[in-house]
């Protein structure tokens, strides 16, 4: 068996303390010094789909801010591809957040046009931004370049400019893609559109997938591995079975994922 | 009223005219102006970002210095000025004091604090939630700092249109600086006040025209790029 893509242990986040992304000296401006995040030991196998379940508040968010290397744990390691994550790595945390890219909760577009949005992430990595790459990737999330791609940013719905900022980070090609809630405020054939993007970012090129969502079906239904958090702290653990579990394998644990909670 | 339409009718014959003393002291406006304009800009975008940006030790109080800064009268920069570059001042040897460069140091200190404090101003409203979709995407610090400025470009243009407005039509700093010499360091503003002093209210009334027209540009420039940037503000989240 090979070694974990990501290895996590005793993972400690509290907010009072966290810095976020502190190789740009930014820090999060909170008072709270409660722990919101509490992993004693999780480890993420290469090319696996882990599904993160779990209320509003229990932490999903904030672990996939530590695993897309924008928040640094006050205590406890993090590993990434058998390498420590340390402050001497996280001097070049762009590198690492590059090969795992996060699509936040509450994301917000730059001032530009469509094309320039899902563009410029390939730009930072000075990589060639050509139309057929772009319309390739908004074909994904079912948008057509010719219309979409020279629209401003104003121009878009709150689902439209969802599925923009998915295409942005599907176009990176990334080793791990952090998904936080890909489909909320999308319609049902948009949600259709995204779930097949990211899974076949998976199928096609054995990406690493770490989505939290509210979605319990689906994760159900996709995911190699579901954690359902609470409080910070991983409280029920479903399967290691590549593939994702069978809907009817997992009504055989009823209470912890037979309800959606939201 | 005489007096006041003979001299606007005079003004508008010397404006007509290219009057070379009336547009000596535009031109030396312009080139003071510019070389303010520049310096504070080159300096105060990256310090402006950098207030705006990063929590660091003693940030409040180099806020609430900049702010100070902002507030402080003319003429009281224009004798710290004076002080500094004056022969027996630490800046002396220079050769600063009654020159065009150096009434442009004189300027920068006020445009500086505009453009610091404005540009602190719009990187602090940019949403934090701009910063971690940058991040995310790959951007290494210094094209944080390029796309955080350019994401708050409107905003930095109206720190930049306000700079201008304040730099050229100030007097204090350019007289006691500039010493208001015919030729060298005479400008509209103070020009204006020799003028008038001497009664000569054509010569007046003419460069007050252009500063009345170069503040009506920049006003409109203004009411502009505040349009648009609270239109940029408005939406377009994701």
């Amino acid at each position: 068996m090979s070694a974990p893509l990501y290895q996590l242990r005793g993972v400690e986040v509290g907010y009072g303390e966290a810095s976020f992304a502190a190789s740009v000296a930014t820090t999060v401006a909170t008072t709270v010094a409660a722990s919101v995040l509490n992993v004693p030991e999780l480890a993420i196998a290469r090319g696996s789909i882990l599904g993160l379940a779990g209320h509003n508040g229990s932490g999903k968010s904030t672990l996939l801010k530590v695993l897309g290397f924008l928040l640094t744990p006050h205590a406890g390691e993090l590993s990434f591809d058998g390498r420590l994550v340390d402050a001497a790595a996280l001097r070049a945390g762009h590198l690492l957040r590059r090969r795992a890219v996060l699509l936040g909760q509450d994301t917000c577009l730059l001032k530009r046009s469509v094309a320039a949005n899902v563009a410029y992430g390939l730009r930072l990595r000075g990589q060639p931004a050509s139309q057929n790459t772009l319309a390739e990737a908004l074909a994904l999330v079912g948008l057509d370049f010719a219309e979409f791609g020279p629209r401003s940013w104003r121009e878009l719905s709150g689902g439209e400019a969802r599925r923009v900022a998915l295409a942005a980070r599907l176009v990176l090609k990334p080793e791990v893609l952090l998904l936080d809630e890909p489909t909320t405020g999308l319609d049902r054939a948009s949600v259709g559109h995204v779930q097949q993007a990211v899974l076949a970012a998976r199928q096609t090129r054995g990406a690493t997938l770490v989505i939290a969502s509210h979605d319990v079906d689906w994760l159900k239904s996709c995911a190699d591995t579901v954690l359902h958090l609470e409080d910070g702290r991983i409280v029920e653990r479903l399967g290691d079975r590549p593939g994702g579990h069978s809907a009817d394998h997992l009504g055989e644990s009823p209470g912890v994922y037979g309800v959606e909670r939201t | 009223m005489d007096y006041f339409s003979e001299g606007l009718t005079k003004a508008v014959a010397l404006l007509l005219a290219l009057d070379p003393e009336t547009f000596s002291a535009v031109w030396t406006t312009a080139t003071v102006t510019a070389l303010a304009l520049a310096t504070s800009l080159l300096m105060g975008l990256p310090l402006g970002f950098a207030l705006g940006h990063f929590r660091f030790p003693g940030r409040r109080f180099v806020r609430l210095f900049v702010d100070w800064m902002l507030s402080l009268p003319t003429v009281v920069i224009g004798l710290i000025v004076y002080a500094l570059l004056t022969s027996r001042g630490p800046l002396g040897e220079w050769g600063l004091l009654f020159s065009v460069p150096g009434m442009a140091f004189g300027l920068t200190l006020l445009g500086l604090p505009i453009v610091v404090s404005m540009t602190a101003t719009a990187v602090e409203s940019t949403d934090t939630r701009l910063t971690q979709t940058l991040l995310s995407l790959g951007a290494d610090r210094w094209q944080l700092l390029l796309a955080t400025l350019i994401e708050a470009r409107f905003a930095m243009a109206l720190a930049a249109a306000t700079a201008f407005g304040r730099i050229v039509s100030e007097i204090g700093i350019a007289m006691m600086v500039g010493g208001n010499i015919k030729w060298q360091t005479r400008t509209i503003t103070t020009a204006i006040a020799l003028e008038t002093g001497k009664g000569e209210f054509a010569t007046g009334i003419a460069l007050g025209i252009v500063l009345m027209l170069v503040a009506l540009v920049v006003n409109l420039l203004v009411g502009l790029l505040r349009g648009r940037s609270n239109g940029h503000q408005a939406g377009g989240r994701a």
